[in-house]
């Protein structure tokens, strides 16, 4: 038997990869909600990654790199939003090309500084520090849950999403909403993402952080973009993430087939949605990629 | 404004009305690729005053009000708002000027409750008040104005009414002091319609001011203190409604063309003896799994007209979409005879049937009828009945000119997507086609709708002359009596799901249907 001391332990352990795929999650939510298909955020991830790492390396404090990677992220999500918002152009163009623009720029920022200075300020590996992100991360969940539930903002966000022409018709800036979804939804993610490498792998190399952005996206997406749901989301992929090897090991389970888990369970959840009473509450939201352009003459 | 107009006002009955003129637009012009919308558009609203803004479709109403609630931005033109120019950008702005709009779509978010659809245009709320701070107001505001409404209740859960009044009650929370109705009250049952004209009365009374866009010109005489009438994009005249004669109005809205109009009954056509459809005992559910269709029979001979005449929501739209194989029956049978032997149209579905020369009206026919993206000539050809695996462009483009020649649809070319034009002529698209393609039945929902008086009239004369000519078997259900009326050579009331009558058109009083619909 596994002492309570032990399961705590483990629990704590997989706190940096449980924060990371939270707060990424959440944010990669607020900004679907807003209806814009948030196709760029790994990309985005792996360049917030880089630049945690690079910042840090550099002067040498970790919380420098985590404000690096959030301020530019979220740079990012208000020139998503503008570009998708302010012009009649297609959602999965802009954030694919914005997501290889992430990639280059990644390993543009990252390998340099790598090269001269290999280590960087890391955030301790102790059971406090994992205790406060795993705080920190659900307090911010909460936040993001009240303020897209209980505010004049969130319900401008939903809205947004839902029907953007209606939406406007009922008084809401479209494109202020957006940005502002797009600012602070990729803010959470550069915190993902600073944390993915400060205090997870603790260690850069050219790629590091790529596809973790597809799986917050996933994680997401199986908690229906819903910010209490995805605390149990990220729970289990976290967990998954972090103990990859053991279990690995434990079910003699090839490492493709755990990396594939996540996805698996994205359509796995979207389909249960689709099919239980969860679907109205849980659903993407009826604008979500739709080109929204205002000049045009609708009946 | 001329002068000459502003003075005859002096003499109008309504004692709420006033001289103060709360809105005006001067000199409007609006261009859309290939037509020009509004041409030197110049009207005004006074304070205390319903104004009916009547015209044919495409005249440009919609719109004009789109432009003064910020919807479109002019290309030309003033709008002042209690004298003061302002430049209304966006709707926000329109809404803190005092101007809201309620359209014939309700504008509201489904997934949302009506507090937090209400909150989104209140700005003396700011981005992180909380959603419960506005419920205790609009508890407070619904007393007061006496629409009820529940604040925290999902809008996706209320009728077509309920949104309509809670779109009412944004206006008054708002604070609007001009309230524009955008076709808003056409498709309310009557009582309902009642209530709403009752509010709008006591509204204006207080000071405030409506805009009122309807295709029912009597309504608009008894409603409206002025009507102005559009025409081609162009102002026609304002003219007081107290004044003035439904002859005077049709003239104005439709010139020569205002003969077209009769509300008389259309001449019989001659039913054969076969049968085109035959519903069985029919079970239908309804969206929230209800039945909304309770054991109906009923049978369409070949060119018969059979009219289904009822308030909105008493299964006649569950009806029609499981005669044409849209929604499954729980129990009985809709067979349909096209060729020799009947169909189970649950077995073999929509697209068989409809491959076969069945043609379809639906309900929401710019949702369901037409692809908003695709041009005339392409809304055209998606039909399986017109098109069989390999498109004939060239044939596509004359049956397109046709039909455009045909129902007098304004376009700039058939090559013109479908969201560009007017709702009415829309509608001509979606009406045109599916009168083209009915070779042995024709199934309609509201067929009119959207449509103005002279347009209606001459769809209804077609559907009869099809009947009469070619023995089209029609299957019609439609919320406007009239319409029921002129054109059926049965009518069958619904009423909570069944047919409670069935009449010989001969036989059929008004009132008496009219009773029986609300029982």
């Amino acid at each position: 038997m596994m002492s309570l001391k032990t399961i705590l332990d483990l629990v704590l352990a997989a706190g940096p990869a449980f924060a990371t795929y939270y707060l990424a999650a959440v944010g990669h939510g607020i900004f679907e909600k807003s209806g814009v298909l948030n196709l760029a955020i790994d990309g985005v991830f792996t360049l917030g990654v880089a630049l945690a790492f690079a910042v840090s390396a550099v002067y040498m404090n970790p919380n420098l790199g985590l404000l690096a990677s959030v301020i530019v992220a979220s740079a990012f999500g208000v020139i998503i939003a503008y570009l998708t918002t302010k012009f009649p152009t297609s959602h999965g163009a802009i954030g694919l090309s914005t997501m290889f623009v992430g990639y280059g720029l990644a390993s543009l920022i990252g390998v340099p500084i790598r090269s001269t200075t290999p280590n960087a300020a890391w955030y301790p590996l102790s059971d406090t520090f994992w205790a406060e992100i795993i705080v920190v991360a659900v307090v911010i969940g909460l936040l993001a849950q009240y303020m897209l539930r209980k505010t004049k903002l969130g319900a401008s966000i939903r809205a947004a999403g839902e029907n953007p022409y209606a939406a406007s018709a009922l008084g809401v800036d479209i494109l202020k909403i957006r940005l502002i979804a797009g600012a602070i939804g990729y803010a959470l993610i550069g915190a993902g993402a600073a944390l993915y490498v400060l205090a997870y792998t603790q260690s850069w190399s050219e790629g590091t952080g790529m596809g973790h952005g597809w799986v917050a996206f996933a994680v997401s997406l199986s908690a229906g973009r819903s910010p209490l749901l995805t605390l149990l989301s990220a729970a289990v992929f976290g967990g998954l993430v972090n103990y990859s090897y053991s279990l690995q090991a434990a079910a003699n389970l090839s490492p493709h087939i755990t990396n594939m888990l996540p996805f698996i369970a994205a359509l796995a959840a979207m389909v249960i949605y689709a099919v239980t009473p969860l679907r109205r509450r849980l659903a993407p939201p009826k604008g979500l990629g739709k080109i929204y352009f205002k000049e045009e003459r609708t009946v | 404004m001329s002068e000459a107009q502003t003075k005859t006002s002096v003499f109008t009955q309504n004692p709420n009305s006033s001289n103060e003129v709360v809105l005006e637009a001067k000199n409007i012009v609006k261009r859309f690729p290939g037509v020009v919308a509004l041409d030197h558009v110049s009207f005004n609203v006074r304070k205390g005053e319903i104004l009916a803004l009547l015209g044919e479709n495409g005249a440009g109403k919609s719109t004009l009000v789109k432009i003064l609630y910020g919807v479109y931005v002019p290309d030309e033109g003033e709008i002042a708002v209690e004298g003061r120019r302002v430049f209304i950008t966006s709707p926000l702005e329109a809404i803190k000027l005092g101007i809201s709009m309620v359209s014939q779509v309700p504008q509201i978010i489904g997934s949302l409750t009506v507090a937090e659809n209400i909150i989104l245009g209140l700005s003396k709320y700011g981005m992180i008040s909380k959603i419960s701070r506005v419920k205790e107001f609009i508890r407070e505001e619904s007393k007061r104005t006496g629409i009820e409404v529940d604040p925290d209740i999902e809008v996706w859960k209320l009728s077509y009414t309920q949104k309509q009044l809670v779109e009412l009650l944004r206006s008054v929370i708002l604070g609007a002091k001009v309230i524009m109705l955008d076709e808003a009250i056409t498709f309310l049952p009557i009582q309902e319609k009642r209530r709403f004209y009752e509010f709008l009365r006591r509204f204006v009374g207080q000071g405030g001011s409506a805009i009122l866009i309807t295709h029912k010109i009597p309504e608009a005489l008894e409603a409206a203190d002025r009507i102005t009438v559009l025409r081609r994009g162009k102002v026609v005249g304002t003219v007081d409604a107290k004044k003035t004669t439904l002859d005077q109005v049709r003239k104005m809205m439709f010139g020569e063309r205002s003969s077209e109009i009769t509300y008389e009954r259309l001449p019989p056509s001659k039913p054969t003896e076969e049968v085109v459809v035959d519903v069985e005992d029919l079970w239908v559910l309804g969206a929230h799994g209800e039945y909304a269709v309770k054991g109906v029979t009923l049978e369409v001979r070949a060119g018969e007209v059979y009219g289904i005449a009822g308030v909105a929501g008493n299964g006649q739209l569950e009806l029609i979409q499981s005669v044409i194989g849209l929604r499954k029956p729980v129990k009985g049978s809709v067979r349909v005879k096209l060729n020799s032997k009947p169909i189970d149209v649950s077995k073999v579905g929509i697209g068989k049937i409809r491959s076969i020369g069945v043609g379809y009206i639906p309900d929401e026919p710019l949702k369901f009828g037409v692809s908003m993206e695709n041009n005339i000539e392409e809304n055209l050809a998606m039909l399986p009945s017109i098109t069989n695996g390999i498109i004939r462009w060239g044939r596509i483009k004359k049956l397109a000119e046709s039909l455009i020649k045909d129902f007098d649809i304004k376009t700039p070319s058939s090559k013109t997507k479908v969201k560009l034009l007017s709702g009415g002529n829309l509608m001509k698209v979606l009406v045109s086609r599916e009168l083209m393609v009915s070779k042995k039945l024709l199934v309609a929902y509201n067929p009119t709708r959207a449509l103005d008086e002279v347009t209606a009239i001459m769809v209804r004369k077609r559907i009869k002359e099809k009947a009469l000519n070619e023995k089209l078997a029609v299957l019609m259900a439609s919320e406007d009596l009239d319409e029921v009326l002129q054109v059926s050579d049965k009518i069958a009331v619904m009423n909570s799901g069944k047919i409670v009558r069935v009449f010989n058109a001969q036989e059929a009083k008004r009132e008496e249907i009219e009773k029986l619909m609300v029982m």
